[in-house]
């Protein structure tokens, strides 16, 4: 305002012929009128630049750098990335653990949270109460004493040898055995299938009901009205749960860091890929060639997240 | 709506925020402030605090604060720190860290300080120089220790079986395993731990065998034969049930709680003499300790006095004076002494030493007669080891586990071992 008034009563210069003085009192008035709500926003502008966009950018020139957290960085071009491509024989094996877990842990934890959601949904007396126990272990999810917890029941002298033992069977210590360890994992992502099916019983409630009503006076079963009418309108929400959690099982770290004591044990058996990188950042001193792999990692989940937006209109309807 | 700070106004706030900082200032203000961090358990916390306590009630104006962590979370807090230019004063170090850190000019040289300031006048010269790197003193040992065999003595009585002596060797002693698992007297128990994967034990075996991990200068110094040798060793153990089974070997986290020997699952482990105490606390059976077994019967024993771990001060020390005058009392001061006992090891100080032998109870007197007790079976102690050095560790233990579940065999095992550790120096 002020600027704009001093401009009309100095005779030789009018707003016209003064554009800057027109764009100053428009940002003036933007400024004034959006100022307060950055303010309250700064909390958080300050975390997501301190903590997370600085970082980043920081992490992504570390990449290029042969950095050991103790000497100053030295610049050592697409070094890093040329030996995570050609010579790495511990990236192949960490990728062959995650892309197991993601692949074996997603599809399964989505199926079982659906079908409790679907159980959950018929209406039960003391519904909160069953949502609220069933979601408890994804609350629990990245705690330390549920992978201890799982340590102990999954151990060879553990409850479910225990259990086994009374069909006759002799399991084998599941977690330390190279054969069996990352099943262990993937049922202890499945059982925290809370989050997802908190997700899908939402999305239940939005079918309405006289689909349902209307399929069964047609003679519809009710396999064919899951077929024919849950799935494809709840198609949305399995799209959304899909993403959300294949990013969540990419980035996996602790129950296969408590599990195996850190080491990835038994020979890299649940050797995951942020374990890895966990290993060389700060068990070896190469922080530039673990802000490498960071970054590998930030690339594959974007491509694969890319791939289910792209796949997404070929099977995702939505209700228009 | 408006919202605006004027300029007047953003400066009566800042003077003011100025004058609080500055008024709170004296209140930080100590003549000198020391950081100390270990790492280990509660028990070791509250034994160094009581020193940090008693320096300061002999240096006035010396404020201290200490922060302790687990092992595991220890070297990612440390590393941390350096980076950020905020490492303690004080800081525990070990001797497989030791080469990384005095070589990135993370750790201040001592050596200026003899003996005027830092007196080690007593200690067994031979340990102080493990504190050396490339001819400078970075580190100052806390306590002697040896790698070491723990027997659990009332396993062995219980199948009638004889506990090992300084002359057994190992193909006796897989024998008595073997015996003692066939004997079956505890359900699941065997008669040792598979120590294929065991750094400290395969070390003692090519020291026998007149070779070593690394050279000084950080080369690989062991050959596929006597690695091939060694997981072939192993097979036949596993084979004659003389040690427990890989599966169960994968459950041990290389701590003293989750150990084999612990968990009841083996008569016998392996393990470090100042470890000795923790093993006994949390084993009701009564145990020994032994040295690692002979090779043949005439063969040099591989063990040696090994500092168990050192007190480093930092480069970055704006008190490097004051840091080092804590550390000399902590290994000179008889009080401090008695106050630690041997729980970092037995004190390198002569003087120390005698202080403690005094009071130590029973099973506090097992690790200290060990240690004195090796006679010809502790050698010269080996160079520090190169960097790279841990990641060595975690391969060694890879391919015994493998050999372990069959997926590769000893000659293939030994091989790949050489070829691994080769790289890894390479890499640095």
């Amino acid at each position: 305002m002020n600027n704009a008034m001093r401009a009309t009563a100095d005779p030789a210069v009018t707003v016209e012929h003064n554009p800057r003085a027109v764009a100053d009192s428009r940002w003036r008035r933007i400024w004034n009128a959006n100022a307060p709500g950055y303010f309250f926003l700064l909390p958080w502008l300050i975390g997501f630049f301190g903590l997370t966009l600085g970082p980043a950018v920081i992490s992504l020139y570390l990449s290029f750098t042969d950095f050991d957290m103790i000497r100053s960085a030295e610049w050592v071009g697409a070094a890093n990335y040329v030996r995570i491509a050609t010579a790495d024989p511990k990236f192949a094996a960490a990728m062959k653990v995650t892309l197991t877990y993601v692949v074996l842990s997603v599809p399964f934890k989505l199926a079982f949270a659906l079908l409790v959601a679907m159980a959950l949904n018929k209406g039960v007396r003391g519904l909160p109460v069953y949502r609220a126990i069933f979601y408890l272990p994804s609350l629990l999810g990245g705690s330390v004493a549920i992978a201890v917890l799982w340590r102990q029941l999954f151990a060879g002298d553990g409850l479910v040898n225990a259990a086994l033992a009374h069909f006759g069977i002799a399991g084998p210590s599941w977690i330390s055995h190279p054969s069996y360890s990352i099943y262990t994992l993937v049922a202890l992502s499945v059982w925290q299938f809370g989050s997802p099916m908190i997700i899908f019983l939402a999305g239940l409630r939005q079918i309405p009901t006289d689909m349902y009503e209307a399929a069964s006076l047609d003679g519809a079963s009710k396999f064919r009205q899951f077929y024919k009418i849950t799935l494809p309108l709840l198609t949305p929400v399995i799209f959304f749960n899909a993403v959300v959690q294949t990013i969540d099982a990419f980035k996996a770290f602790t129950p296969a860091f408590i599990i195996s004591g850190g080491t990835g044990g038994p020979i890299n058996s649940t050797l995951f890929y942020t374990l890895y990188l966990y290993q060389e950042a700060f068990g070896n001193f190469r922080m530039g060639y673990a802000s490498a792999l960071a970054w590998i990692l930030v690339l594959i989940i974007a491509i694969f997240t890319a791939f289910s937006f792209l796949t997404s209109r070929y099977w995702v309807h939505y209700d228009d | 709506m408006t919202f605006s700070i004027n300029r007047r106004g953003f400066m009566a706030g800042g003077v003011s925020l100025l004058t609080l900082s500055a008024m709170g200032a004296p209140a930080f203000a100590a003549d000198s402030r020391l950081r100390l961090i270990w790492w280990g358990s509660q028990p070791r916390a509250d034994r160094t605090n009581k020193v940090s306590e008693l320096y300061k009630a002999k240096n006035s104006g010396v404020a201290i604060t200490g922060e302790f962590l687990g092992w595991g979370d220890y070297w990612p807090r440390l590393a941390t720190q350096v980076a950020g230019k905020n490492a303690p004063d004080v800081i525990q170090m070990d001797y497989r860290y030791i080469v990384e850190y005095a070589g990135r000019g993370a750790l201040a040289p001592l050596e200026s300080y003899m003996p005027s300031k830092l007196n080690l006048s007593d200690f067994d010269q031979a340990q102080v120089e493990g504190g050396s790197v490339n001819g400078h003193l970075y580190g100052v040992s806390l306590g002697a220790n040896s790698a070491a065999t723990v027997l659990n003595t009332t396993a062995f009585q219980e199948a009638g079986i004889d506990l090992p002596t300084q002359a057994t060797t190992w193909e006796e002693f897989g024998k008595m395993a073997a015996e003692l698992t066939k004997a079956g007297k505890r359900k699941g128990m065997f008669g040792m731990a598979d120590g294929s994967g065991n750094e400290p034990l395969f070390e003692n075996y090519l020291r026998q065998r007149g070779k070593a991990l690394y050279t000084a200068d950080g080369k690989i110094a062991f050959g596929v034969e006597e690695a091939s040798e060694w997981f072939d060793m192993w097979n036949k153990f596993r084979d004659a049930g003389a040690c427990v089974p890989a599966d169960v070997q994968a459950l041990d986290k290389n701590d003293v709680d989750t150990n084999t020997v612990t968990l009841g699952k083996s008569a016998s482990g392996y393990a470090h003499s100042n470890q000795f105490v923790a093993y006994q606390q949390m084993n009701k059976d009564k145990l020994a300790l032994s040295n690692y077994m002979r090779i043949t019967k005439d063969s040099k024993g591989g063990h040696y006095r090994k500092p168990s771990m050192f007190f480093s001060v930092s480069a970055q020390s704006k008190a490097i004076e004051q840091a080092v005058d804590y550390v000399n009392f902590f290994v000179t001061n008889p009080e401090a002494a008695a106050l630690l006992d041997v729980e970092r090891g037995i004190p390198e100080s002569k003087a120390m030493r005698d202080v403690v032998a005094t009071k130590l109870d029973a099973v506090g007197k097992i690790p200290l007669e060990y240690v004195g007790g090796l006679g010809d079976l502790a050698g010269k102690l080996p160079p520090p080891p190169p960097s790279g050095a841990g990641e060595g560790t975690d391969v060694l233990r890879n391919i015994s586990e493998q050999i372990g579940f069959a997926q590769l065999t000893p000659a293939d095992g030994g091989k790949q071992l050489v070829d691994e550790i080769t790289r890894i120096l390479a890499r640095g």
